[in-house]
Parts: C-alpha cells; sequence; structure tokens
C-alpha cells in the first residue's frame, strides 16, 4: 500500500498555545485551555466554560502585521497556523510547485458578522465584515496570506469532521497526482453563533468537560486553527525533505442516524473507520493509540466507545480525547488532533485523556488518563460532524 | 473498461400528482403541497412518523424516493449513493427560518425550522430512512442538468463507491414543486446517457 502521503509541515493555534511547540509543552504538562470566556459578550458567560486562545484580536492583529479590525478572528488565527505550516515545511516559493490550500470551517466569518450585522447600511467602513461572513472567505483570505497565487484552493463545511475531510481530499489529491503540495486543515472561531446554537441542543457542559466519564455533563466548546503541510514523494526526494510523519489512510461514511445526533452503537464510526484502514492496508491490530473524538457528550462518547469496541473486536488499544484540554475545535477538530497525534508520533507518547474520575457503566473501556511514553508507530484519530458525517485518519512515524 | 449502466426505475412529482415509471399512481388536485405530501403518504402505506416534522422539499424528495427504493428489486443494505440537484436550495426553508428571526418584538427562531435550512438534509433524510451508509452530494444548478448527473454518477459506480445511484432533481420552492429521481444500476430499461436522463425529465 506504499508509505501513505508525507507530512512535512504543522501549524497550530490553540487554547493551549500559540504554536507546536506551546500545544505540546501543554499536553506533557497537563495544562488545560478551558476556562470562562472572556472575549465574547455572552449572555451565557456564567454558565459556560470554553477553550478560547488567549490572545485577543489586537494582539494576533499585531503578530501578522495586519491593519486593525479589518478580519474574522477565524482568519486571524487561520493565518498563524497556516503560516507556521508552511514555515515548518521549509517552503521558501510556495508557488513553485502545484500547490493547493483546502481548509475547513464551520463559523468562517460569523464572528464579525453577528457583531456588525446591524451596521451594515449605516456604516460602509465595516461592511467587510458582513462580505466576510460565508465560509469561503476565510479560505480565500488565508492563501493570499501564504502567498498562494493560482492553485486550487476550496473550503469544506461538514460540521465538526471539516478539517479531517479537508486533510482526506487533499491526500486523495496529492495521491491522484492533481497536486505536488497542500496545505489542509482547518479553522474556526468562537461566536455566539456557535455558543447559542449549542446551548439550544443542551449538550454544553457547565464545567470542564470530562470525556468518557461516566458523570460527563458535556463539551466545553474551543476556538483553534491546525494545519498539515502534505507534498508529494516527488518532492520530499527531490528536496530530501524531513518527513513529520505519514497520512497512511483516510475513511468518511454516512451514520445515517440523526441531524446532530450519533447513532447508538456507532455504525458510521465503525465505517469509517474501517475505510480508514482498508486504505491504509492495515489490520486494527496496528493500531498502537486512538485520539478518540470523545467531545464528553453523553451521546457521543458512548456511540464511539461501542464502535471502538465493535471495531477492535473488544480489544480497543489505548485511546484518549484531547478535548479537556481545547476545548471541542468543531471544524478544527480533525486538523488539532492530526497535529497532536503527530506530536505522539514522533515523541512516542499518548498524550492524557485529563478530568477523568469515573467509569463508563455501559461498557469497561477507559481511557489513558496520564502522559503515557510507549514506542508509537501509528495513530488512529477520529472527527465526527453533525449530520452524521463521521471521518477517521491514520497516521504513521516517519522512518 | 467501460460498462454499460441502466436505468432501473423512475419517479415525478409535481402539480399534484405521483408517477412511477410514467404511470400516474397517485393525484389529489386543488390541494397546498402539504395536504397533497400527506395524502401520498397515506396512499402510499408510509408508516413513518418523523415524515411530519420534514420540512417540504424533504417530504417531496422523501416521496420519491420512498417509492424508487421500496421497490423488492433494492435490498435495505445495498450500497446505494445519492446525487441530487436542484435550483433553489433550501430557500423555502431558509424564507421561514428568516421570518421567525425578522422581527425584534416576536423573534422566535425554532431549531426544528433551522435544521433544515440546507438542502442536502433531504437525503440525510432518506439516508436515516433506508439506512443508506452511502456517498451524498447535493448540487444547486440553474437548471437541470443531465449531463452532470450522468458523469458523477457513472464515476461513482465505476469507480466502486456505488452499487446504485438514486439522482436526479428535487426542487420545491412555495407551492411550486417538481421532483424527479431516478436509480441507476447494473440492469434496466433504458440506457444510462444524457438524451434518456432528459427525455424522462421532460416526459411526466
Amino acid at each position: 500500500m506504499g508509505a501513505g502521503v508525507a507530512i512535512t509541515g504543522i501549524g497550530i493555534i490553540s487554547a493551549i498555545g500559540g504554536n507546536v511547540s506551546e500545544n505540546y509543552r501543554s499536553l506533557i504538562s497537563g495544562k488545560i485551555g478551558i476556562d470562562k470566556i472572556t472575549q465574547i459578550e455572552t449572555v451565557h458567560k456564567d454558565e459556560i466554560m470554553v477553550g478560547e486562545i488567549k490572545d485577543d484580536n489586537p494582539t494576533l492583529e499585531k503578530r501578522l502585521k495586519f491593519l486593525e479590525n479589518q478580519n474574522s478572528r477565524t482568519v486571524l488565527i487561520g493565518c498563524i497556523a497556516a503560516q507556521e505550516a508552511v514555515e515548518q515545511a521549509g517552503i521558501l516559493d510556495i508557488n513553485d510547485v502545484r500547490t493547493g490550500f483546502i481548509s475547513g470551517t464551520t463559523v468562517g466569518g460569523m464572528d464579525k458578522s453577528e457583531q456588525y450585522f446591524y451596521d451594515y447600511f449605516d456604516r460602509p467602513e465595516v461592511r467587510q465584515h458582513i462580505t466576510g461572513l460565508h465560509a469561503g472567505d476565510s479560505t480565500k483570505k488565508i492563501a493570499d496570506h501564504i502567498g498562494l497565487k493560482e492553485g486550487f484552493v476550496t473550503t469544506i463545511s461538514t460540521a465538526c469532521s471539516s478539517a479531517a475531510n479537508a486533510i482526506m481530499l487533499g491526500a486523495r489529491m496529492i495521491k491522484s497526482r492533481q497536486l505536488d503540495r497542500v496545505i489542509v486543515g482547518g479553522t474556526d472561531s468562537l461566536s455566539k453563533f456557535t455558543i447559542n446554537g449549542f446551548k439550544t441542543l443542551m449538550i454544553l457542559s457547565d464545567t470542564y468537560n470530562t470525556p468518557f466519564d461516566d458523570n460527563r455533563k458535556g463539551l466545553n466548546l474551543g476556538e483553534a486553527a491546525a494545519y498539515l503541510v502534505l507534498e508529494s514523494d516527488a518532492i520530499v526526494n527531490k528536496e530530501n525533505k524531513t518527513v513529520l510523519g505519514y497520512l497512511k489512510g483516510y475513511g468518511n461514511a454516512n451514520d445515517a442516524y440523526h441531524q446532530t445526533a450519533s447513532s447508538e452503537h456507532g455504525d458510521g464510526a465503525v465505517l469509517a473507520m474501517q475505510k480508514a484502514l482498508e486504505v491504509a492496508g492495515m489490520d486494527p491490530s496496528e493500531i498502537d493509540y486512538v485520539n478518540a473524538h470523545g467531545t464528553a457528550t453523553p451521546n457521543n462518547d458512548l456511540s464511539e466507545g461501542r464502535a471502538l469496541i465493535r471495531l477492535f473486536n473488544g480489544k480497543v488499544p489505548e485511546f484518549s480525547s484531547t478535548k479537556a484540554f481545547t476545548g471541542h475545535t468543531l471544524a478544527a477538530a480533525g486538523g488539532v488532533e492530526a497535529v497532536y497525534s503527530i506530536l505522539g508520533l514522533q515523541n512516542d507518547v499518548i498524550f492524557p485523556n485529563l478530568n477523568y474520575k469515573t467509569q463508563m457503566k455501559e461498557f469497561d473501556i477507559s481511557p489513558v488518563t496520564k502522559v503515557k511514553n510507549k514506542p508509537l508507530n501509528t495513530v488512529l484519530s477520529n472527527s465526527f460532524g453533525f449530520g452524521g458525517n463521521c471521518s477517521t485518519l491514520i497516521f504513521s512515524k516517519a522512518k | 473498461m467501460t460498462q454499460e449502466l441502466f436505468i432501473a426505475s423512475h419517479c415525478h412529482i409535481s402539480n399534484n400528482m405521483v408517477s412511477l415509471n410514467g404511470t400516474t399512481v397517485h393525484e389529489q388536485k386543488g390541494t397546498d403541497f402539504v395536504s397533497f405530501a400527506k395524502s401520498a403518504y397515506k396512499k402510499f402505506d408510509i408508516d413513518y412518523s418523523k415524515f411530519f416534522k420534514m420540512d417540504n422539499l424533504s417530504k417531496l424528495a422523501f416521496l420519491a424516493a420512498d417509492l424508487l427504493l421500496k421497490d423488492d428489486n433494492i435490498k435495505e443494505k445495498q450500497n446505494i449513493a445519492l446525487v441530487f440537484s436542484n435550483r433553489a436550495a433550501s430557500l423555502d426553508t431558509d424564507r421561514r427560518h428568516q421570518e421567525s428571526i425578522s422581527k425584534n418584538d416576536s423573534y422566535f427562531p425554532s431549531p426544528a425550522v433551522f435544521v433544515y435550512t440546507l438542502p442536502n438534509i433531504c437525503m440525510g433524510e432518506i439516508s436515516i430512512k433506508h439506512k443508506l451508509h452511502s456517498e451524498n452530494a447535493f448540487f444547486i444548478f440553474e437548471k437541470f442538468n443531465a449531463q452532470y448527473l450522468h458523469t458523477y454518477t457513472e464515476s461513482l459506480i465505476l469507480e466502486k463507491k456505488a452499487e446504485k445511484v438514486l439522482c436526479g432533481w428535487t426542487e420545491l420552492d412555495g407551492e411550486k414543486y417538481k421532483a424527479f429521481l431516478y436509480v441507476v444500476g447494473k440492469s434496466g430499461i433504458f440506457t444510462h446517457s444524457t438524451h434518456q436522463i432528459t427525455r424522462l425529465y421532460q416526459n411526466k
């Protein structure tokens, strides 16, 4: 089946750090990014906890040398993460080969649109915040920021599996030789729109989220951006590039159950994991660690846990959800967890599933709760979205 | 390697009339879409209470799909992809949602309406009913685009992403609606060609 698609760069900004190394340090030192919301004025501020990126917009704008208040926070954090990934890949001229950019987002410029919506007619100077609403606008602006002049640029919006699907599409385009290089991942800032939406669904926790715990109360929303650089073997060989890891397998399946809930026994999740293993040419027993979707909602963790038991025929490898650190970063989650999967492979470490206390009643599998050093060759990462959009990525160590 | 594909069955719903493979199977004149849809639901003995919470586009697509998929040649577990298209996307429901939030003094958005403000939700409803864990895509075109549907469907089957494809046009905006769905597979009555697709689309 070959080595897979080479990953030559990673970049991230999340509630637990403004770059890859800060994120890694937080993951191994157990530093949680969940707190009271500070940057959005919301009536729910006393009832919810969120994974907010600590820098405010002016700080991010300064870091990027951007004009003040011209862009959505989704664009700002996206630019920071994409830029880090491109820099790490040692790309000097991004237009020297056929390069693409595929970004997952659900909120796009909603954070600013909801702020300036009623000013549209009276204040022409804020209209860019309304025209910047749609998802593709953020993708275009990030593509411009990393200097992409021509090339395949697109947006994927499949709820919480968006970034995973962006990574999958990019890998397929490298494999089918439609692109030589592609920057893939996702970005989502917090917005009232998502806070209110998830509040309505009554799946927000009022305290720290506790994935796979019997007493889990729901998720904390988070914000993040994370991207990978995927490059063809031809480029890796020609330029003698350092490979961080490989994307070996990917799969996407339709749960066919409910708009906003997962099926009782994780049918879509099982199918997505099976497809990813098939693409990777692997047996379930070859997976060393699972970075679970693990949102800490009663529904997800039960459904996903059952799916893991089904897929691995009872012999579930070590698993954990890193959402206790970052919150659920929606469209970016697949990108964030891809970066964490690669960090795990590079450092032979399993990041802990924090806040876990009580064994779930429905089954007897339990997550890794402390930092654990273990040789890792293969990591499976799940991202499941509303609409039953289930995706799985399989990463392997660089040789 | 090419393999010839066929249109196995097709269904039309428009002007308060349902036809299956060219034969009118239900008609109820003089009522609005909601009552007409309910009459079709009763006529075809669809025992599925979730039908009544669907938006109108989903009801339309669901009825057409149900007639084709309950055909005994199509077993439940088969890998049937969905490739739908229309012009108005989910505008009909978008407007309903917009009305519920347009006035500050009567601001009552409903999650039950909001979830339908995407056209592909109708494919979700069909997937849920028929347990289709398969590929699906919804395209928005200015007008019916037989060429595009043909190419996409052929590629899904030839690349073994699906065994069969349920495809077509599901358009609804207010009281104007038209569904034309057809099943493509390795056997059937008509050759799967843009010419035949266009011809069937135009015939009632």
